[in-house]
């Protein structure tokens, strides 16, 4: 072959093409935006957690030097349009919808709770500002956890529902869940709670929001995983038609689901940028961050399992709290999932669930990475509880259980394929490779010496995308879209509704089109962060690996379709003798034909060629996911528990991992570790604290232990082979899974380093205090 | 409002401020730094750190009246001009960071580390950046970063 010889770049650990700004402080982060005659904004909040707001008198922060213009919650009503939470109307919610404000008005429902907002010159001003608003408030019982919610007597945090229930997931029956309980050998029962903890990126919510009077149009810079589901929100809400809003976004400091949509706060400074034609910058500090933006889980499952002696888990009946906190967001909406997958990768034959969604005063419920993923926990936990009762191994009870593959692949009870789920081979690797008899070995001689070392083990599956139903037409993951063009510089230009935020994807849906479409992976540029250019589409769910990848991919391979039968033309040959190589098209066998890519383009353009020629060197792609698959794996935690003073060190933690082919496994890698470093943090530190009245007890990092350098031992991984289902697209979402199985991995291995003790354990937060408790208890 | 005059990555820089206007916020507003960036502004996140007179310090517990005169190394001043350092090179080859938020803080902190301790071992640099947190990467590919850059400063 006369060649042009390409380098491959899918499946390599390419360096990132995002690392050099943002490791030389050229990032550009929204707290980097600084507008001509900008503003800055600063709430007062609600110091306590439920109350009457009996007067606001802002007359003093008003007549502070600095200060340009103050907020009241009637205020900002009056320039906003009232209705329901616009994030939960996108997803379909129904049923009666709390009423609420953007600013409280009549009554707080939570500490933190924004009341006046208050815009000056500087932050420094219009914080001093807020030191200078009186507001009188009269004190209400708060409803500081989900038993007192589920009491008809608590009274409502909204008047208009009447009472404390968000949403109820009727009771749903899969396979003869009577029948199995009957029949089996054992019914085990057990109260299961996961607490409440939080997403903390480094970087917090925050935007800038800059109205153009002569144009109509409003800018907001955002910090969002979506800019387009944020144009929405912001368009619904200050009233205004969605041409007129433009939503931008450059880099963005984490989210892990926090910044999708846009926050009451960041609304309330959209209206103000409206209402006053000038920019407003809001960007909320770490306070405010841990108070105000969100928390996520603290949910109880009640459960009821049938076993046989021999430990088949026959069947499951679930009754879920969830306590979805104060004003709406997405709590109601993780019980279905949860339903869904409940029965993991195993054989259970019959399932029972239901669920309550309660509201409390405390911050609202939001997404973090993985937010169905207390089935996960449930389930895993149930497992190891019944492996103690029968004197079974974890990995014995694991693997009795496991959905074997088969053609046609089993389902889940709940209904969905289990095709291609690596399970088996992921507990049987993990297995291996920790060497759980030497183990045993060793751990047995430690505890002769007063040593508690324990080793425990957890497995999951994620749908990411899932597998395509054989009645689902719109695949998995509904649609993905890219548009793609060359331009004339030479650059294939990818315009994706993605908004990264640490996954990488400048870099890896590059490697992707430029292995499809011919160019060096440098000649790539991947367009986000602009509603103006970029099509519909949100980082999340671990969605971008299949249904991004995929979508560059196929959109790679049309755009060079394309750009060959402009060529053909060009260069007087058949476009099947053409080829796309090292950012040249050449005829087959003829190197010294080579044009460069961006010489056809600049042909293109110049329309030389006649009208009838195409000259449009532009593609439109969608992707529906192909046929999908599953991501899992197993996690392996080997830890010492210092029974004087309930410290746990991870001494090992191994994972085995299938997120099918790799883009760049660097990047998968840092997405596995990172989500289990939250995980460990879950377990061992984090807990979004409120006291029995409500007040919150974790508003600086002082009082939210995240893990450092210290806590979270080397990480290794293990990918596994898996197994192709799609003719193209087998890379699979591996952004939530690390996060889903660490905290079940995690306790595992403390319930097995504590069972000299007797020690059993029904929850994830295992702080110090609370391992010692467990001890006392038990002994 | 106090004059400040202070050198910033080798030039001599001046502005003013109110006393309570503390070095990150200076640098980033009314120097136009915005490579520093805020985490937490209570000195536990470590996101804000720069160099000044050779320590690695918090710049949102340091005031910036209390930096005049100083010598300050934030993260646009750490790498030869328009360049990277040898560390900032071995973190890109270690695909160390993710979002990036927290980036520069662990940088300079690793900046000033290595200065001092130049034969640090593994526990030594967790030990040194365990006051910086990262949301992202669990850690390990950061205290790789710099294990390469501490490698690749005994070669050269």
């Amino acid at each position: 072959m006369a060649g042009i010889v390409a380098e491959r770049y899918t499946g390599a650990s390419i360096k990132r093409s995002e690392d050099p700004r943002i490791l030389t402080g050229g990032g550009r982060y929204v707290d980097d935006i600084k507008l001509p005659g900008m503003l800055h904004a600063a709430f007062v909040r609600s110091p306590l957690p439920h109350a009457r707001v009996l007067s606001v008198d802002v007359s003093a922060a008003e007549a502070l030097p600095g200060v340009v213009a103050v907020f009241t919650g009637s205020q900002l009503e009056a320039i906003t349009v009232p209705g329901p939470d616009a994030l939960m109307t996108l997803m379909g919610a129904t049923g009666p919808t709390p009423e609420f404000t953007l600013l409280a008005t009549d009554k707080v429902r939570l500490v933190g709770d924004p009341v006046v907002l208050v815009i000056a010159e500087t932050r420094y001003a219009a914080e001093d500002g807020c030191d200078l608003v009186d507001v009188e408030y009269e004190e209400m019982t708060s409803v500081a956890s989900a038993a007192f919610a589920l009491d008809p007597d608590s009274p409502p945090v909204f008047a208009n529902l009447g009472n404390n229930i968000a949403g109820q997931h009727a009771r749903t029956e899969f396979g003869d869940v009577v029948g199995t309980f009957a029949g089996a050998d054992r019914v085990a029962e057990f109260r299961i709670d996961v607490h409440r903890h939080q997403n903390v990126p480094m970087e917090g919510r925050g935007c800038v929001a800059s109205y153009d009077a002569d144009s109509g149009v409003l800018t907001v810079y955002a910090a969002t995983q979506s800019v387009h589901v944020t144009k929405i929100a912001v368009a619904m809400r200050v009233g205004l038609e969605q041409d007129k809003v433009r939503v931008l976004a450059g880099d963005i400091g984490g989210s892990f689901g926090l910044k999708i949509g846009a926050s009451r706060e960041e609304l309330a400074v959209a209206a103000a940028s409206r209402a006053l034609g000038l920019p407003v910058k809001w960007v909320e500090d770490r306070s405010e961050n841990l108070t105000a933006s969100g928390q996520a889980r603290e949910e109880s499952f009640d459960v009821r399992a049938a076993v046989s002696n021999d430990g088949d888990l026959l069947g499951l009946d679930v009754k879920m709290v969830i306590d979805t906190g104060s004003y709406p967001g997405m709590g109601g909406m993780v019980s279905g999932i949860i339903q869904a997958m409940l029965p993991g990768p195993y054989k259970l034959a019959a399932l029972g669930f239901e669920s309550t969604a309660v509201i409390t005063n405390k911050a609202p419920y939001v997404a973090y990475r993985g937010p169905w993923a207390s089935e996960t926990f449930v389930r895993e936990r149930i497992l190891d509880l019944l492996a103690k009762d029968l004197g079974l191994d974890p990995l014995e009870i694991r693997l009795r259980n496991v959905a074997p593959r088969s053609d046609p692949p089993a389902a889940m009870i709940t209904g969905r394929p289990l095709v291609g789920v690596t399970t088996k081979e992921s507990l049987e690797r993990v297995a291996q490779l920790v060497d759980i008899p030497a183990f045993r070995r060793r751990q047995a001689e430690e505890r002769a010496r007063g040593r508690y070392l324990g080793i425990g083990l957890a497995t999951f599956i994620e749908g990411a995308p899932g597998p395509r139903s054989p009645d689902g037409p719109s695949g998995p993951m509904g649609m993905e879209f890219m548009r793609l063009r060359l331009a004339e510089d030479g650059m294939v230009e990818l315009f994706t509704g993605q908004m990264p935020h640490g996954q990488s994807h400048q870099t890896t849906l590059a490697q992707i089109a430029a292995d499809e479409f011919g160019v060096p992976f440098d000649q790539v540029r991947v367009v986000v962060g602009d509603t103006d250019v970029v099509p519909f589409g949100l980082t999340g769910g671990s969605r971008s690996a299949t249904m991004t990848g995929g979508v560059a991919l196929h959109g790679a391979r049309q755009l060079k379709v394309k750009v060959l039968d402009f060529a053909s033309q060009l260069m007087e040959a058949s476009a099947r003798d053409l080829e796309i190589t090292d950012g040249r098209v050449w005829v087959r066998g003829d190197p010294e034909s080579a044009i460069a890519v961006g010489e056809v383009a600049r042909q293109a353009a110049s329309g030389r060629f006649g009208a009838e020629e195409p000259t449009n060197l532009e593609v439109e792609a969608t992707f529906d996911g192909g046929e999908g698959g599953w991501s899992g794996g197993t996690h392996c935690a080997i830890v010492e528990v210092d029974v004087e003073t309930g410290l746990v060190k991870v001494e090992r933690y191994v994972a085995a991992e299938d997120c099918g082919a790799l883009i760049n496994p660097a990047v998968v890698e840092g997405q596995i570790r990172g989500g289990v470093a939250q995980g460990i943090g879950a377990v061992l530190l984090e807990r979004s604290a409120y006291d029995e009245d409500g007040n919150y007890q974790s508003a600086t990092f002082m009082d939210y232990l995240l893990p450092t350098a210290c806590d979270i031992p080397r990480i290794e991984i293990e990918h596994l082979e898996t197994v192709p289902l799609d003719a193209d697209v087998n890379f699979r979402g591996v952004g939530e899974g690390g996060m889903i199985v660490a905290p079940p991995t995690m306790v595992s291995a403390i319930e097995d380093a504590l069972a000299p003790f007797g020690v059993r354990i029904y929850e994830q937060h295992l702080p110090p205090a609370r391992i010692l408790e467990l001890i006392a208890a038990a002994s | 409002m106090l004059d400040i005059t202070l050198s910033v990555n080798g030039a001599t820089r001046t502005g003013s401020a109110e006393p309570r206007k503390t070095l990150a916020d200076f640098l980033r507003e009314d120097l136009d730094l915005t490579g520093t960036h805020v985490g937490c502004e209570h000195g536990v996140c470590g996101a804000c750190t720069v160099i000044v007179d050779g320590r690695a310090v918090r710049s949102c517990l340091m005031l910036a009246v209390q930096a005049v005169g100083s010598e300050v190394t934030t993260i646009e001043g750490l790498g030869p001009d328009g360049g990277m350092s040898t560390l900032q090179e071995a973190l890109w080859d270690s695909h160390s960071f993710q979002c990036g938020f927290c980036t520069p803080g662990f940088v300079m902190q690793a900046a000033a580390f290595l200065q001092a301790h130049p034969d640090a071992d593994e526990q030594q640099i967790r030990e040194a950046l365990s006051g910086n947190i990262c949301r992202c990467t669990g850690y390990q590919s950061i205290i790789d970063g710099v294990l390469l850059a501490a490698e690749r400063n005994r070669q050269s």
